[in-house]
């Protein structure tokens, strides 16, 4: 396909695309927009509009001073929790699941497709059918109420993604190298570090996206299985949230909801080409 | 490691010890795969046990046979939101697949800007649903948003108030559901045209091929995998979508966009009737095998013809 | 109480959670773990300043508040008890005190409430929530109105207006006089179901007390099938057609410039409505406050009220601190620093609300509950949980909300299924 830069086929795409992209862009200015005007503003005009005057200090406030009921220290200690939760268990279950997928993929083991295709209808399984037996499971095990329980929810739970994200990755593997190691005398653990383990960073990217993305913005487990302190930053944006009943406050709720999305949209835009790469590495079968 | 192997070789060795020698392998492997499956069957088979039981603010035994189903199945609630599932499912599967795939083939058109572009069409995915939810309640309203935006640049009869029209509001939640989620099916596509073999193509070209038709003798039928996948994952998603509608539409105008997801959490949380939750959860379950079990047998018997071509 | 409870209270109190210790020489520091949703806005406040009135008298307060709604605050309750560890206290309400005294013990209030002679000055409909099976085991800490009436004077001023209306007949004839003079939308409402919920009570109510009482609190079939409540229903399809059909599902708060500014006229919302007014940004004078319509011009009280609840706990300060926090909510003082913050009125009827910290609408709200009460007009609130559990609450709510945003069913429809909804959710 010719590459003619002003034809007119090509102006058409380039319009398309560009509209397209002003539609998906258009949420995000409107917070954006948002975060900048005063709460009185919002409530006194529209939710949609441009700042009459740029309220920065929203993002002072929204950062470290407002209020969920005692404590004022703005949503600056809730990121705080949401990133203890988030980071290990992105580690945790993106690690478990390389091993697991590649277990499933090229190492082989009796009853491997059953475990997998259990493991994987996982991602079926509904939220609102796991919530009370975890409670019964935490109470059990005494991690109710702290944040290692939260980790240990989300690892188990992400595992059912990244099993199906690695294994589909791994089948593209030539399974001859392995036979070939094995041959040599490797064993499992050498097989992984050595072989498997180096062309694996596609996906494993794509992994880490995918579940930092996902234990970053749940809110319901989050809610339910900490207290006071513990809490992650989706249940900061809940509270500010809810005082729309009493004073809207959607300025410096704005502005903190664009404070709490930073740390996925900067996974976004960093990995954004190793998430396309990733996936083409493997072919996803 | 020559000497395990050896010593592996060797007949007549007793199992046991290239067990324990072997069981740290063991352990991670079947440890957590274990606890995963473990726990999504155990999971589920208690919220099946509840949902037999007169269960309200909390788990009790009991047995009260299919009860708790008829009278959720009975409810208009319920028949609404298993329509508006189908409604939903079908269109935010199909809208999303197809945006996915016209952006992918956009961005793959060798246009300038491609890593901003693809940037602008994954972000959706980084931002979690409540927001969406919330800032398109903003965007579709009429008086606010859309609506108020081109009736005052001119255009005066514009409407747009499908989100508080009672017919049409799922389809609100479709646009939303369809921004926030094509990014992903557009990446698995741009994969998968990335990865479209070039001798397919460069015979095609030879043969005189225009583009469309490169399209429907080469490139789409290699994409077929990848739409596989996409549909699978994004019917997840349209089956347990509850955020979103929550803080879109919370089921609104009045219940014409209740969707299972949300009767399930209503019934369980909200209304402190567990077994009827239950019960709802477990159909919700049984509309999705309808659906996987088609394609886990087709998936099946497609193996099958390999193995025995 | 069930197996599984017993089970799990057992289970749970022998399992990994560590109590604190306390060394035996020194007196019990009282100490309170409270769960509610109080997170933000005037009731955020209002419960902290009680926390520090608690801390004041030498208590540890402990206050979990749980971000999003009632649902989200009974979901942590849910876990906490389930896992063998109820906090002291809990923002509970209604009907569902009666249910969740069920499945976890609570302690005898009785004591305590008799040595500060509470029951005396609390309305006996009201009480009776509070003491299922006969004994007090939760104590309500502020009441609203969910019928008050709010009038925007500019709106008033454009209807020509000089007259509060009393009966719905002068309601609707004010709201026609105000279509007329330019207010576009004579009802400002919001989309979420318990407003739609309020305008439906605040029409049967306020048309006929008795049948509510008897239609909605006790479900009698005759009266769920009546004139009063097909009058009712007619009555909330006026309302409906009066209100902005664009609302979608956001909250009334989004319409408080228009209602100040006189493009929405009136507001039917509890009394909590002022103090959101005025911290958005509005005067007092902005708006009027009155009871709701009610046609025998006597006023007709909505009553919702919230309420702490105590679980049964076997350490000793916590057991200090339930007794401390129990005598904090009956006193007179407390419960008007409290209802001062969120606009509310006190539970207790001996409060004088002449000072300087009540407002009129308050005044207003206070005396139409006593003249209510002496003429058994003071009904539950059905929109707001404290006529009947959830469950059956959403269900009825369900065919409500319906019915006020699908302007094509009708008041006959409507009775039929509340009919139903009421037998499913049995």
């Amino acid at each position: 396909m010719r590459e003619q830069t002003f034809a007119p086929g090509r102006m058409l795409i380039y319009l398309v695309v560009t509209l397209v992209a002003a539609a998906w862009l258009a949420p995000l200015v409107v917070v954006a927009l948002n975060s900048l005007r005063t709460n009185q503003e919002i409530a006194q005009t529209s939710m949609i509009g441009w700042p009459d005057q740029w309220a920065w200090r929203n993002y002072l406030d929204a950062w470290s001073g407002f209020c969920v009921a005692e404590t004022c220290a703005g949503i600056r200690p809730y990121m705080l929790n949401s990133a203890l939760v988030t980071i290990p268990a992105t580690i945790l279950s993106t690690l478990l699941g390389a091993v697991a997928g590649y277990a499933v993929s090229l190492w082989r083991f009796p009853g491997d497709r059953w475990i997998y295709g259990i493991v994987t209808l996982g991602i079926f399984l509904p939220q609102q059918m796991r919530l009370l037996p975890w409670t019964i499971v935490l109470r059990d095990i005494g991690l109710i109420n702290t944040l290692t329980g939260l980790v240990m929810i989300h690892t188990i739970q992400g595992l059912s993604f990244t099993t199906l994200f690695c294994r589909n990755y791994y089948i593209a593997i030539p399974p001859e190298l392995i036979r070939a190691a094995r041959i040599d005398g490797a064993g499992f653990y050498r097989i992984f570090w050595r072989i498997v383990l180096p062309l694996s960073p596609p996906i494993l990217i794509v992994t880490v996206i995918w579940q930092f993305t996902h234990i970053w913005n749940e809110f319901l487990y989050g809610v339910t299985f900490t207290t006071g302190q513990q809490q992650p930053v989706t249940a900061a944006l809940i509270a500010l949230a809810t005082a729309v009943a009493d004073i809207p406050q959607q300025g410096v709720q704005s502005a903190a909801v664009i404070i709490a999305a930073l740390p996925t949209l900067l996974v976004y835009l960093l990995g954004g080409r190793y998430f396309v790469r990733g996936l083409t590495a493997g072919a996803v079968k | 490691m020559t000497d395990a192997v050896a010593a592996a070789a060797r007949p007549g060795r007793p199992a046991t010890s290239g067990v324990i020698r072997r069981l740290p392998e063991y352990l991670i492997i079947w440890v957590p795969l274990l606890l995963s499956a473990g726990h999504l069957v155990s999971f589920a088979l208690w919220t099946i046990w509840i949902s037999f039981t007169p269960s309200t603010l909390v788990p009790v035994s009991g047995w009260v046979g299919l009860r708790n189903y008829t009278a959720v199945m009975a409810t208009r609630n319920w028949k609404i939101a298993f329509d508006n599932l189908l409604l939903f499912g079908s269109a935010f599967v199909l809208l999303s697949l197809l945006t996915g795939l016209a952006l992918a083939i956009l961005i793959d058109q060798r246009i300038r800007g491609e890593n901003v572009l693809r940037s602008i069409f994954l972000y959706p995915l980084a931002v979690s649903f409540v927001v969406t939810g919330t800032v398109w309640s903003w965007l579709l309203n009429p008086g606010i948003g859309i609506q108020k935006l081109v009736n005052d640049l001119g255009w005066t009869s514009f409407r747009f108030d499908w989100l508080v029209n009672g017919d049409m509001a799922i389809w609100t939640i479709v646009i939303a559901a369809v921004w926030q989620s094509s990014g992903f099916a557009m990446a698995l596509f741009l994969a998968g045209l990335r990865s479209v073999d070039a001798d397919l193509v460069k015979a095609a070209q030879i043969d005189g091929a225009g583009p469309i038709r490169m399209y429907r003798r080469v490139i789409l039928p290699t994409l077929w995998p990848i739409t596989v996948t996409v549909v699978v994952i994004q019917l997840q998603f349209a089956i347990s979508t509850f955020d979103l509608v929550r803080a879109l539409t919370n089921g609104g105008p009045g219940i014409a966009t209740q969707l299972p997801a949300l009767v399930v959490y209503d019934l369980m949380f909200q209304r402190g009737v567990l077994g009827r939750g239950a019960a709802a959860a477990v159909m919700m379950l049984l509309i999705l095998l309808a659906v996987l079990l088609p394609y886990a047998a087709w998936r099946y018997l497609q193996r099958r013809r390999a193995t025995h071509a | 109480m069930n197996k599984i409870s017993r089970r799990t209270m057992l289970a749970g109190t022998a399992g990994l959670f560590v109590a604190p210790r306390l060394s035996r020489a020194q007196a019990v520091k009282p100490r309170l773990t409270v769960i509610s949703q109080w997170s933000a806005g005037s009731d955020g406040a209002a419960i902290t300043a009680l926390g520090k009135k608690f801390e004041e008298k030498g208590g540890i307060w402990q206050h979990s508040p749980v971000p999003g709604f009632t649902t989200e605050m009974m979901n942590k309750l849910r876990a906490q008890i389930i896992a063998g560890d109820p906090p002291a206290c809990s923002q509970l309400k209604g009907p569902e005190i009666a249910a969740w005294s069920k499945i976890a013990p609570t302690v005898n209030l009785d004591d305590l409430v008799a040595a500060a002679g509470y029951e005396k000055v609390v309305a006996p409909d009201l009480a009776k929530l509070h003491k299922p099976g006969g004994k007090w085991i939760s104590l309500p800490l502020q009441i609203y109105a969910t019928n008050m009436l709010f009038l925007s004077k500019r709106a008033m001023d454009k209807a020509k207006a000089d007259k509060l209306p009393v009966t719905w007949a002068d309601f609707n004839a004010l709201a026609e006089k105000m279509k007329a003079g330019g207010v576009t939308y004579p009802i400002a409402n919001g989309g979420t179901r318990p407003d739609d919920g309020q305008k439906f009570e605040a029409s049967f109510a306020g048309m006929s007390p008795t049948a509510y009482r008897a239609g909605i609190m006790n479900l009698d079939e005759t009266a769920l099938k009546g004139p009063e409540i097909k009058a009712a229903f007619e009555q909330t399809r006026k309302l409906a057609n009066w209100m902005d059909p664009n609302t979608g599902a956001q909250p009334y708060a989004t319409h408080l410039k228009s209602f100040v500014d006189g493009d929405m006229g009136m507001l039917i919302m509890g009394g909590w409505a002022q103090g959101v007014l005025l911290n958005a940004g509005f005067k007092l004078d902005d708006f009027i406050i009155t009871p709701g319509p009610s046609d025998n011009s006597k006023p007709v009280f909505l009553l919702n009220a919230d309420a702490f609840i105590f679980w049964q706990r076997s350490e000793p300060d916590l057991q200090a601190g339930q007794k401390l926090m129990a005598q904090l909510v009956m006193d007179p003082a407390i419960q008007t620093m409290y209802s001062q913050i969120t606009g509310s009125i006190p539970v207790r009827t001996d409060v004088d609300l002449s000072g300087a910290g009540w407002s009129d609408g308050q005044r207003t709200t206070a005396a139409a509950l006593k003249n209510a009460v002496g003429n058994n007009q003071a009904v539950l609130s059905l929109a707001h949980n404290m006529a009947h559990e959830n469950g059956l609450t959403a269900a009825m709510i369900d065919v409500i909300t319906d019915y006020v945003k699908n302007k094509t069913v009708t008041p006959d429809q409507a009775i039929t299924r509340l009919a139903e909804a009421v037998e499913g959710a049995r």
